[in-house]
């Protein structure tokens, strides 16, 4: 069965979005690492769709997830112009840290913390999915 | 569990800790970064921040910690204590461990 779940784009979207993951990964049977791990990187890419893609204006973003075989997905959905988290590359960034600049750690945190991440643009919509598998 | 945030400065007036409880994410950060502005005020060696209580950390949490390096400067040590395995995991992805010092609680 599908879960569906639609947030206003605000930062404090955080615990109906921490709500969603958790219900999803006891349906799924992540274990308790997997689950801190999807929340997460469900968490970062929601706030850079807040922070970034709406700029701070109010839009939806749509989570929908479920089991399918050995593996649980969440994809995340929003009307935001297109951006694809996969073409970022966050070393550069990440490396300025030691000058104490400020890294760019969260999608670094999405992309290496999930089994799986893929982005499409479809209709309009950025979709990222994300996939956790089952062990 | 919402988050909180409590500072102290010890007797010896050489180091300030701050004792982090909840859920550290975008929505909670801009409480930390205050408080952390304002332990940045006393003149101290060490930052000690008293982790076995936080339960989450997302990238806004590891910007705190970014944030405190600028402010405290170069000089003061910043230890974390007690970090949970998941939150320290977030830590350790970043490479940002190798600019704190991460203690068990045991080790104070």
């Amino acid at each position: 069965m599908v879960q569906r779940l639609t947030v206003r784009a605000t930062t404090a979207a955080g615990s109906e979005v921490a709500g969603f993951v958790q219900a999803l990964s006891e349906q799924g049977g992540l274990t308790e690492r997997q689950s801190y791990r999807l929340r997460l990187a469900v968490d970062e890419i929601v706030t850079n769709i807040v922070l970034h893609g709406y700029r701070g204006q109010p839009g939806p973003v749509q989570l929908e997830g479920g089991t399918d075989g050995d593996q649980v997905w969440l994809r995340i959905v929003d009307e935001a112009p297109a951006f694809d988290p996969t073409t970022h590359d966050p070393r550069p960034r990440l490396a300025a840290q030691a000058d104490g600049r400020e890294g760019g750690f969260g999608l670094f945190l999405a992309m290496s913390g999930v089994d799986d991440f893929s982005y499409d643009r479809t209709d309009g919509h950025n979709r990222n999915t994300l996939v956790m598998r089952r062990s | 569990m919402k988050f909180q945030a409590k500072i102290q400065a010890d007797d010896d007036a050489r180091t300030v800790t701050i004792r982090l409880a909840g859920e550290l994410d975008s929505g909670s950060a801009p409480t930390l970064n205050e408080l952390i502005g304002q332990a940045a005020q006393h003149p101290v060696d060490r930052l000690v921040l008293l982790m076995d209580r936080l339960d989450y950390l997302s990238s806004a949490g590891l910007r705190c910690l970014v944030f405190a390096h600028q402010k405290f400067g170069p000089g003061v040590e910043i230890v974390l204590v007690g970090t949970k395995r998941e939150v320290a995991e977030t830590i350790q992805l970043t490479g940002l461990d190798r600019s704190v010092t991460m203690q068990d609680p045991a080790d104070v």
